[in-house]
């Protein structure tokens, strides 16, 4: 008992990718095989420093050499010689000889032999080599062939690998789609008709749709296929679908929180002139997930617009919100809207504890993450309206006494800009706002 | 603050990762990843994709071959780490250990008796002096019977104790059973701490100490920070680090930012009371505060933002469980977070104090052994990270309870895989605000706060260990961003780009790139002598503890700044060019052959501006000299144990471990001028520092040499006993006196017959093993030596005889080229020459010049002095061998009296050609088996 936990004990505390270097010695007597792995890890060591000095040529030489270790593949290891062989070489010739895509080729097409459990992932990555360099056709037949293969029976990555295969296939079939339609709408305008072109155009529709159809089913990230599926669905006036297949995306638990999949949806629904309600809701979650998403600017202006008391409440708390998050602070348009709100707010002196009871949360911190004497000077110097915006919220939030309102308006006021000595005005005499948002 | 419009497509998952195998060694190249359209497609063309990976970034080329020391060495530390050969048993690790079947064995017994043998007042101080009336040491016989009856005699115990450690480590080796016997009758009582108990506690404390060999958190997040020049016009920046004899100093030292950095002035220096495991900073309002993290204490300073101020303590708190992290806040001025290894997550805020966020000494995700806690701030001033080895979790210090969401599992949300660990979290808000690094000991991932648990991009690092440090340098106007990763023993250093987060998705731009390491700067220093150049080897291969880096630009040029810390305290650096895309990616070795600088040691070269590193310009026109004097003063250090160490000094080269090197055509191959002057200096103050430091001493002592090996009994017995004390005594004196053996006065002849030659050669034996040369001399000795001799000296007369038909009139000098040559073809010399000066003292002028060897060399002469038979053969071979090299060079006037000693041979081969003694001394003094 004791010696296993002394076995134990003996482990690293973190399981290592390799053991390092200074630990070990070769194990001394151990027969040929030990040797030939120990020198074809020390080929690999090579090859890996080479190319990550970029030695894209010497690498090339060390792997002619790491190719004799295919002879011998006793490995059960997970990731045999051969696919060392195929990301190594890929690397090399990506990096050495990036335009020669016929060398590519062949070379995949060797790997491709190689091992069977790899064949689905080594043709998706041959065909996003050669989607990178525009060749389309190719990496569409590609696709198409990998589509076909059949091997017993799939694991599940391999099952996965099938479906991303699919479904970028199916994008291919989305841009030939798009293109098609593309023509169409010119020869509109034109004022004749192509019916060939239209039914290449709908087969190409059916071919996309399909594929696209079945991988945004599956939990995951699907921006690009979300996008082109739902642009098709729009096409052909399938707006229930298209809701359908976004509301899905946004809002199914199994998918991760993706704040495209909102926007996505919140974009839909504007598109198609949805309620203002459906709108806010879509918005409202968005808020929720990300406080600081761009989109909650457009979301306060459209709180602040309406008539009702609970969403100005809603919209005083999210551009707050937004402010808080360290990428915004120099933000003129956030602050604007803040200022706006808080002006209309202590002009119309009502809602007083809004703010109070934001700038609760935020009064021990606010003043030195926005306020600090430091930020009024370096925002003076970099943006006047940007201090003439947090000049009239610090002015209100703070009291005319605060130093990021005393510097700015000070030099607003020697500047001889108007706006400043209107701010200091306002800010004067609205200073009982002040008292009460303090709770003084 | 935008979000991507579009992601690179992925699966997501929940749960444990997936068993997929494990760590795969190439995991990183050849994937493009995914691909996604990179803008809007216009009308009737396709839109251009773009891969994750594989993306075109920015070329960094090194300016110079290998890292280059920004600062002197760090004076005082010269304690040795600990190696797995210290605490392993017979050091060897098998293949088992990396996959975890098996572990290695402790060798707590060495340790143990190491503990014995150097604190015996500890071990055995009461039973000890209770019982040394009864036990007996000596050689004599006990004669009174009354003593005879309580002592026992303990002689042969002890010779069986030194038997058995002198053949340590042979596999055959067996206990006698006496000693069997004595351990087993006083195991219980002669311990002053029952000994059960005491290897429990040192078995425990080597387990610790291998499992910190094997991997050490407690230096996460490095203990270099660089503090940016306050204004862009500046070019002076700091660099905050430690050092000092137990890396408890914190050092604030200002550098220049020029064509090489330099440091200005002297470091301002606080001492502290603990080593230094994390130094972050951070700027907040202009004014950057330093956080810094010991076991037990974390303290924080502040710089103000003037320039030429000094920074000032501001805070220190104490915690009862060791600090894991620190971080400063980058928005409030003062504000820290603190974990501790207990669980504990503190908010800390100079004003305030101490905010507990959370107290779990639980995991977060799912049960992991590992105390080690990290915590960071987000793009919320008020959400702190809050991290352990499973993943990450965010929550709100308002309300930490009940406001919190997950970032990051260790599972399949971000296709982990088994055994990953988060090891490194890190916010990279000056790239962008929402993004974090984090590393595992396989990948790295960057994520997005804004899209939690799904990582933006992953990539398999292939690193050796798990990478501990890591910086970033943002990369400006739609640039790509620079991240560095750092490992701490294997001191890999890695260049990752990356480029998007707000308007695009992210990439990974361009291969990654290794940048130098430490160590890599070891052969472009000056060639060593072994020993030195094995101290220099472990100096420079220690584990790395932190770095930073800074672009700055130099007129046109762009450069990339890197520093380095090692755990010794050095600090080096190296700079990277950034080259404007001209064409394709350059293959980097089909280059033509970069300038090279063929007079790198030529002060001249140096351009005439070239900063001064360690010192002013009268130090550098001594340079040269100084260094042959260096040269020349070498104290010769043979230790008995390190050439047991498997010839660790023979050929340091050649003996390590071979790295992967595959770069012989990296892109400069000599450092420059100026590099190559501070690597001069850097090694003339370490060397200084080192040879008066105690390591130093303690290791290049006198020789020690036990007498048995040299002499057996019966040889000491020969000699008349007069003679014998009259050494001695002249021995003792002359050590007392810390003079020099070789200046004996002749010991008065005894009258009668001549000098038998016994005591000659046993004089001459013991003058050459004072003086480190125990190899050197000797016809006496094992069969073995007696071979390589007569091989050596055939080989000799073959050379020899060719090269005197070429040219007889300049034997004598050729012979001593042959003899360098034979010397660079058997390798590096074994040890280091003597001292020629030490040599040349060695012959008094107008002694008569030497009797012809020939006579010597006959039978009858050598049967008169009484030499025996068997000997008499080695004797011939061994003293013809000498008589070769120099056969007679007439002109000598100084040489010394054979009769006296019969090394003298080699005397006067120094003395008459005492330049090329330093190099042909080393050949004799191989040593040899059997002595």
């Amino acid at each position: 008992m004791d010696a296993l936990q002394v076995g134990s004990a003996l482990q690293p505390a973190l399981h290592l990718p390799f053991l390092p270097r200074h630990l070990y010695r070769a194990a001394s007597s151990n027969e040929r095989r030990l040797n030939f792995w120990r020198s074809k890890e020390l080929c690999l060591n090579y090859i890996q420093d080479a190319l990550l000095r970029k030695q894209w040529k010497r690498a090339a030489e060390f792997l002619t050499s790491y190719i004799e270790s295919l002879e011998k593949d006793f490995s059960t290891e997970y990731m045999g010689p051969s696919e060392i062989i195929w990301r190594v070489g890929t690397e090399i010739l990506c990096n050495h000889s990036p335009s020669n895509v016929r060398e590519f080729n062949s070379f995949i097409e060797q790997m491709k032999t190689l091992g069977v459990k790899r064949y689905l992932k080594v043709c998706l990555e041959h065909a996003f080599h050669l989607l990178c360099n525009g060749r389309i056709d190719e990496a569409y037949q590609n696709l198409s062939l990998a589509e076909s293969w059949r091997f017993g029976e799939r694991t599940v990555t391999q099952d996965k690998e099938m479906k991303l295969i699919q479904a970028y296939r199916g994008l291919l079939d989305y841009y030939s789609w798009s293109n098609k339609k593309n023509i169409l709408l010119e020869y509109e305008k034109d004022g004749f008709e192509d019916m060939s072109v239209e039914q290449e155009m709908h087969g190409f529709f059916r071919k996309a749709a399909v594929n696209l159809k079945e991988i945004i089913k599956i939990p995951g990230v699907w921006d690009l296929f979300v996008k082109s599926y739902v642009d098709l669905l729009e096409f052909y006036g399938d707006h229930q679908e298209a809701r359908e297949v976004l509301t899905d995306y946004a809002y199914n638990s199994k998918f991760p929180a993706n704040p495209n999949a909102h926007v996505y949806l919140y974009q839909f629904l504007k598109r198609h002139g949805a309620p203002k309600k459906s709108l806010i809701s879509a918005l409202k979650i968005l808020h929720d997930i990300v406080p600081s998403h761009e989109l909650m600017i457009d979301f306060n202006t459209m709180l602040q617009k309406s008539k009702k008391r609970k969403r100005r409440r809603l919209g005083l708390e999210v551009i707050f919100a937004v402010l808080d998050y360290a990428g915004w602070k120099k933000n003129v348009k956030a602050w604007s809207c803040l200022a706006r709100q808080v002006k209309q707010i202590v002009i119309s002196e009502k809602h007083l504890d809004w703010i109070k009871q934001e700038w609760n949360s935020r009064k021990d911190w606010w003043p030195a993450f926005h306020f600090s004497r430091y930020l009024a000077k370096s925002n003076w110097q970099e943006n006047e309206r940007l201090s003439y915006e947090k000049a009239l919220v610090a002015g209100v939030l703070l009291g005319k006494d605060c130093k990021y309102f005393k510097y700015v308006s000070h030099h607003g006021c020697k500047a001889q800009v108007k706006k400043f000595r209107t701010l200091k005005k306002f800010v004067n005499k609205h200073s009982s706002a002040y008292l009460s948002i303090s709770g003084l | 603050m935008e979000f991507p419009g579009v992601l690179f497509p992925s699966y997501f998952g929940c749960g444990p990762p997936k068993d997929e195998g494990g760590p795969a060694p190439a995991a990183g190249w050849g994937e493009r990843g995914k691909v996604l359209e990179a803008g809007p497609g216009q009308r009737q063309v396709l839109p251009p994709l773009v891969p994750l990976r594989g993306h075109e970034g920015e070329s960094w080329a090194p300016a110079e071959a290998a890292a280059v020391p920004l600062l002197p060495p760090n004076m005082g530390c010269w304690v040795p780490t600990v190696t797995p050969r210290d605490i392993l048993y017979h050091g060897i690790l098998h293949r088992k250990l990396r996959t975890g079947r098996s572990g290695a064995a402790l060798d707590f017994a060495k340790q143990l008796g190491h503990f014995f043998v150097d604190h015996p007042e500890d071990a055995f101080s009461s039973l000890g002096r209770l019982l040394h009336k009864n036990f007996h040491l000596g050689d004599s016989r006990l004669r009174k019977r009354s003593v005879r009856d309580t002592t026992i005699r303990m002689t042969s115990l002890v010779e069986n104790i030194n038997h058995m450690e002198a053949r340590r480590g042979c596999p055959q080796h067996q206990f006698t059973s006496r000693l069997r016997l004595f351990s087993h009758l006083c195991r219980d009582w002669l311990f002053e701490v029952p000994l059960g108990l005491l290897a429990d506690c040192v078995h425990e404390e080597l387990l610790l100490q291998w499992t910190s060999l094997l991997f050490d958190d407690s230096s996460t997040g490095g203990a270099l920070a660089w503090l940016p020049p306050q204004d862009a016009s500046s070019r002076v920046g700091r660099l905050v680090y430690p050092g000092g004899l137990a890396m408890n100093h914190l050092y604030f030292q200002d550098v220049v930012l020029e064509e090489q950095p330099r440091a200005r002035g002297l470091p301002v220096q606080f001492e502290l009371n603990g080593r230094i495991w994390q130094v972050a900073a951070t700027r907040v309002d202009g004014q950057d505060f330093v956080g810094v993290r010991s076991d037990y204490h974390c303290g924080v300073w502040r710089m103000p933002g003037k320039t030429g101020a000094a920074p000032s303590p501001l805070q220190v708190i104490h915690t009862d469980v060791p600090a894991s992290c620190l971080t400063v806040s980058p928005y409030l001025s003062g504000e820290l977070s603190v974990c501790t290894q207990s669980g504990a997550v503190y908010l800390w805020n100079i004003e305030t104090g101490l905010q507990r966020l959370r107290h779990d000494p639980q995991t977060l995700f799912f049960r992991d052994h590992s105390p080690w806690r990290w915590s960071d701030f987000t793009a919320h001033p008020r959400v702190l990270s809050c991290a352990d080895r499973t993943g990450i979790l965010c929550l709100d210090a308002r309300a930490p309870t009940s406001c919190h969401f997950d970032f990051f599992k260790v599972g399949e949300e971000a296709k982990c895989e088994q055994g990953e660990r988060v090891v490194l979290p890190m916010y990279l808000g000056r790239a962008h605000p929402c993004q974090h690094l984090v590393a595992t000991q396989f990948a790295i991932y960057l994520l997005d706060e804004r899209l939690p648990l799904v990582p933006v991009l992953k990539w398999s690092h292939m690193m050796k260990a798990p990478p501990l440090f890591a910086d970033i340098v943002p990369g400006e106007s739609g640039r790509s961003h620079k991240a560095l990763l750092g490992t701490s023993h294997t001191q890999e250093l890695l260049l990752l780009q990356y480029t998007g987060g707000s308007q695009k998705a992210c990439q990974l731009a361009g291969p990654p790139q290794q940048l130098h390491s430490i160590a890599s700067c070891l052969p472009h220093l000056p060639t060593q002598l072994p020993h030195q150049h094995h101290l220099l080897h472990q100096r420079l291969s220690i584990p790395a503890a932190g770095l930073a880096a800074v672009q700055h630009e130099q007129g046109q040029q762009e450069s990339l700044l890197v520093f380095q810390l090692s755990e010794a305290g050095d600090v080096f650096y190296q700079m990277l060019r950034h080259e404007a895309a001209l064409s394709p990616v350059p293959d980097q070795g089909d280059e033509a052959e970069p300038a090279p600088n063929p007079n790198k040691e030529d002060e001249a070269a140096a351009p005439p501006s070239s900063p001064i590193l360690f010192g002013s310009e009268e130090e550098e026109q001594e340079e040269e000299e100084e260094q042959t004097f260096y040269l020349s003063n070498l104290e010769v250090i043979i230790n008995d144990e390190e050439e047991e160490e498997e010839g660790v000094v023979a050929t340091p080269a050649a003996t390590e471990e071979p790295e992967p090197q595959a770069s012989p055509k990296s892109v400069p191959d000599v450092p420059s001028a100026p590099a190559a002057l501070r690597y001069r200096r850097w090694l003339r103050a370490l060397l200084q520092a080192w040879m008066g430091s105690p390591a130093s001493s303690c290791r290049s002592g006198p020789p020690t040499l036990s007498q048995r090996r040299l002499f057996t009994r019966k040889e000491l017995s020969e000699m008349a006993p007069s003679v014998l004390q009259q050494y001695q005594l002249q021995l003792r004196q002359a050590m007392r006196k810390r003079g020099r053996i070789q200046r004996w006065e002749p010991a008065p002849e005894p009258p009668g017959p001549p000098p038998s030659l016994e005591p000659n050669a046993l004089s001459a034996r013991l003058t050459a093993a004072w003086r480190g040369e125990w190899g050197a001399v000797g016809p006496a000795g094992s069969t073995l030596q007696r071979q390589q001799a007569l091989r050596e000296r055939r080989r000799r007369q073959k050379r020899s005889r060719a090269h005197r038909s070429l040219s007889a009139s300049f034997t004598s000098s050729i012979t001593y080229q042959s003899e360098l040559s034979e010397l660079s073809e058997g390798g590096t010399p074994r040890t280091p020459p003597a001292t020629p000066r030490e040599v040349a003292v060695s012959s008094p002028p107008g002694t008569p010049p030497p009797p012809p060897t020939e006579i010597l060399l006959s039978s009858q002469e050598l049967r008169s002095r009484g030499i025996p038979k068997e000997r008499r053969r080695t004797l011939r071979d061994y003293l013809s061998v000498w008589a070769e090299g120099p056969q007679d060079p007439p002109e000598a006037p100084s040489s010394i009296t054979v009769q006296r000693c019969i090394p003298s041979s080699q005397s006067q081969l120094s003395s008459s050609q005492s330049q090329l003694s330093s190099a042909s001394q080393p050949r004799r003094k191989r040593p040899r088996m059997g002595f």
